[in-house]
């Protein structure tokens, strides 16, 4: 239905038509008509694509390991699994595997990175209940774990630092004692949020039974991640179809039956223990050898071999001339807010010759049209934080 | 003292009188200090609200102070800035109601005895419903600026204060109806020295609770910041307000909890006891000052619940004013026949 369409129905039933947003405190990079009745929302429409970049096209005409910055840039707060997700699909495009030392970089990182995104999602949906406390606190709780990757590949955000066959830095050499405080601080962290946040009087009345999702409706409107499985379904790509090492690692999917804002709140917590088990184990098992495969290292010259013994890899020929057979492939990968469905199709040459990224944010949004309408306005943004709702990501 | 200003200006008794008064409402507790409380109050807020976020709060300006005249500067910024009048707005409302806001929510404080010598000054047995009314007066004009700015989200802040205001006043009045009880007297300052022995706050406990539940509402400080909700209504009732308006609609609150804040500490906190006296310091700078700090107290401790609570939402709010904080004004309200039956 157009937009003029949407007013007019408006008209016609002698509702409030609300705009909230795209410059609105409550809606991020995106608008959300919602009409209400008195206080209850009768009808939501999420209006998406204001930050659309057209990320699909322009790797088209890129090299494939020149995408690897951009396809990341969508889901910003989640770049590892981005990444990762491109990464898995050119890898299984040319044939290349990746060495086991690489893997578990990449499981450590990508773990790191769902921490960091669920920090961010729980900030969000704390200064959309309207405290700036734990909006404060989850992002800068996020602070240690961002240094550490930042120490390892300069950047704070986007590291791309996956490449097809590897990844890019070796992990600094005190990086498993440093990866250790960090967790512990986290751990120590959790007891506050549970205390100020998790246990608050006002933030149980605000988020239990609201936005209550049923297991069939969320398997119907085809709902992922944290958010499917607040609902009651186990799904979680880690585990149903093991990429990288997940498969020799031992940890849990957390399940909860509820449906409503507040399983989504503690499922991400739930989560985030998950992960640090993950990492701590990965640290224990991580093999020695090279992060990048045997015929990379081969080719390149002594200085970068000379470089690589520093812990760095350089972007050589092997890659920039990578040019896959024909054919397609397909990654999946569970990202923080679900999972990540990649698809790629060679035409063998050096480029792309198409490149469709399917983002767990897009797949969320269902919640707008269909858990929304029959709540109060007061919880349109309280479901929108509790399902980490990230405009970018959906819009790619 | 006054025997001496009389024979050295050479003022009558009348003129003196007047110019108590005046300094009354103009310096303590009137508009200077109101203005400097609030400076101070937001101040407090904001460094509060920081220093349990981990942060540091106002800053750079005056560095020196930790930043304690920010506001100041925010105050010049949106002096500065242009005023926008939206072309659907009526505009006499608009213009005028931030400042009719700004007087009305000083008006309690005219009625709020802080010293003995208030007595003599203003002449007034009725203060305790003069005070009570005159807080009531401005979720009333709130529900009309919202009305006159033409906005979606003003027009449903404005609501929602409407329906607030109705669940949360009555209560407010049972609450100040059982400290009536208590003290049996409608005026405050003979209710202050009917706190000698035993502060109101211990005397009924109940009511105090309530009376402090409706001043979260009603100067809409968090949890109860329902009217404003920012993630959900923008600014509510103000959302269209720029420039100095804004900033006068901003303060609006803070004076708003100030007046609340002095009527609490002078209807509980026993006002200006145990300081009492005559004269110019001890009948009137002194015992002024001593309510104003209670008052003070009362306020950091409200600002503070910013830095802990989320938003309530409004049906669930209702509830709550309808449901228990009901009872409650109820209980506090048998309390007091209580008390008065068995001649405490």
């Amino acid at each position: 239905m157009t937009y003029e369409a949407l007013s007019q129905v408006s008209q016609e039933e002698g509702l409030i038509e609300l705009q909230v947003g795209p410059a609105h405190a409550g809606s991020g990079h995106m608008r959300i008509l919602v009409w209400v009745e008195g206080d209850t929302v009768v009808k939501v429409d999420p209006d998406v694509g204001f930050v659309h970049r057209g990320v699909e096209k322009l790797s088209e005409g890129r090299l494939y390991v020149k995408a690897v910055p951009m396809v990341e840039r969508p889901s910003l707060v989640d770049t590892v699994n981005a990444n990762l997700a491109y990464v898995e699909a050119v890898e299984a495009l040319a044939g290349i595997k990746p060495p086991p030392r690489a893997s578990y970089v990449r499981v450590i990182t990508a773990e790191i990175s769902r921490i960091i995104s669920h920090l961010y999602g729980i900030a969000i949906f704390g200064i959309f209940l309207g405290t700036s406390t734990v909006f404060m606190w989850a992002l800068a709780d996020r602070e240690p774990f961002i240094d550490l990757l930042e120490e390892m590949t300069g950047a704070r955000i986007t590291y791309s630092h996956i490449i097809p066959g590897g990844v890019r830095w070796e992990l600094p050499a005190d990086f498993g004692d440093r990866i250790e405080t960090a967790l512990r601080y986290l751990e120590n962290r959790f007891n506050e949020y549970e205390k100020l946040w998790v246990k608050n009087p006002v933030v149980v009345a605000r988020t239990q039974g609201v936005g209550r999702l049923s297991r069939e409706d969320a398997i119907r409107l085809g709902v992922v991640g944290p958010n499917l499985r607040a609902s009651g379904v186990k799904r979680d790509i880690r585990k149903d179809r093991p990429y990288e090492v997940y498969d020799q690692l031992d940890f849990d999917v957390p399940v909860r039956h509820e449906g409503d804002c507040y399983a989504r709140l503690l499922i991400r917590i739930d989560e985030m223990r998950e992960s640090m088990k993950i990492i701590r184990q990965a640290m224990k098992q991580i093999p020695d050898g090279k992060i990048v495969y045997d015929d990379y290292y081969n080719k390149m010259s002594p200085l970068f071999k000379k470089i690589y013994d520093e812990g760095r890899v350089k972007i050589t020929q092997s890659l920039t001339s990578l040019a896959p057979p024909p054919g397609e492939a397909v990654s999946l990968v569970e990202g923080g807010r679900g999972e990540m469905f990649y698809y790629l199709v060679s035409d063998g040459t050096r480029f792309p010759y198409r490149f469709r990224s399917v983002t767990p944010s897009y797949r969320n949004l269902p919640f707008f049209t269909h858990v929304m309408p029959g709540q109060k306005l007061a919880d349109v943004p309280a479901i929108y934080g509790s399902i980490d709702y990230f405009p970018p990501e959906a819009d790619r | 003292m006054m025997a001496l200003s009389l024979l050295i200006l050479g003022l009558s008794r009348l003129e003196l009188d007047l110019i108590y008064s005046l300094l009354y409402i103009l310096i303590l507790p009137g508009f200077a200090t109101a203005l400097l409380i609030t400076l101070f109050i937001i101040w407090f807020e904001r460094k509060a609200a920081a220093r349990v976020q981990m942060r540091y709060g106002p800053l750079w300006v005056s560095r020196r102070t930790g930043g304690i005249i920010q506001l100041l500067a925010d105050g010049i910024r949106f002096s500065f800035q242009e005023f926008i009048l939206p072309a659907g707005a009526d505009a006499l409302p608009f213009v005028f109601l931030p400042g009719l806001l700004l007087s009305f929510s000083l008006m309690p404080v005219v009625f709020t005895p802080v010293a003995p010598a208030y007595a003599i000054l203003f002449p007034a047995g009725y203060t305790l419903i003069l005070a009570a009314a005159f807080t009531m007066i401005i979720p009333v004009l709130l529900v009309v600026l919202g009305w006159a700015a033409d906005n979606k989200f003003s027009f449903l802040g404005s609501l929602r204060e409407a329906y607030l205001l109705i669940s949360y006043e009555v209560p407010f009045l049972i609450s100040v109806a059982s400290m009536f009880l208590v003290y049996r007297t409608l005026d405050l300052s003979f209710a202050v020295l009917e706190q000698r022995s035993l502060p109101g706050l211990l005397a009924n406990p109940l009511a105090a609770i309530v009376f402090l539940l409706v001043v979260i509402r009603s100067t809409g400080r968090v949890p109860y910041d329902i009217v404003e909700a920012d993630s959900e209504l923008v600014f509510g009732p103000y959302t269209e307000y720029s420039s100095l308006m804004f900033g006068l609609v901003m303060g609006v609150p803070y004076m708003e909890l100030y007046g609340y804040s002095l009527f609490f500490s002078v209807l509980f906190l026993a006002g200006w006891l145990p300081i009492s006296g005559t004269g110019w310091l001890m009948g009137f700078m002194v015992p002024a000052v001593v309510t104003v700090l209670k008052a003070l107290i009362v306020m950091c401790f409200l600002v503070f619940l910013r830095s802990v609570y989320p938003r309530f939402k409004l049906n669930r709010a209702m509830e709550v004013g309808w449901g228990w904080v009901m009872y409650l004004a109820l209980a506090g309200l048998l309390l007091s026949v209580i008390e008065v039956a068995i001649g405490w």
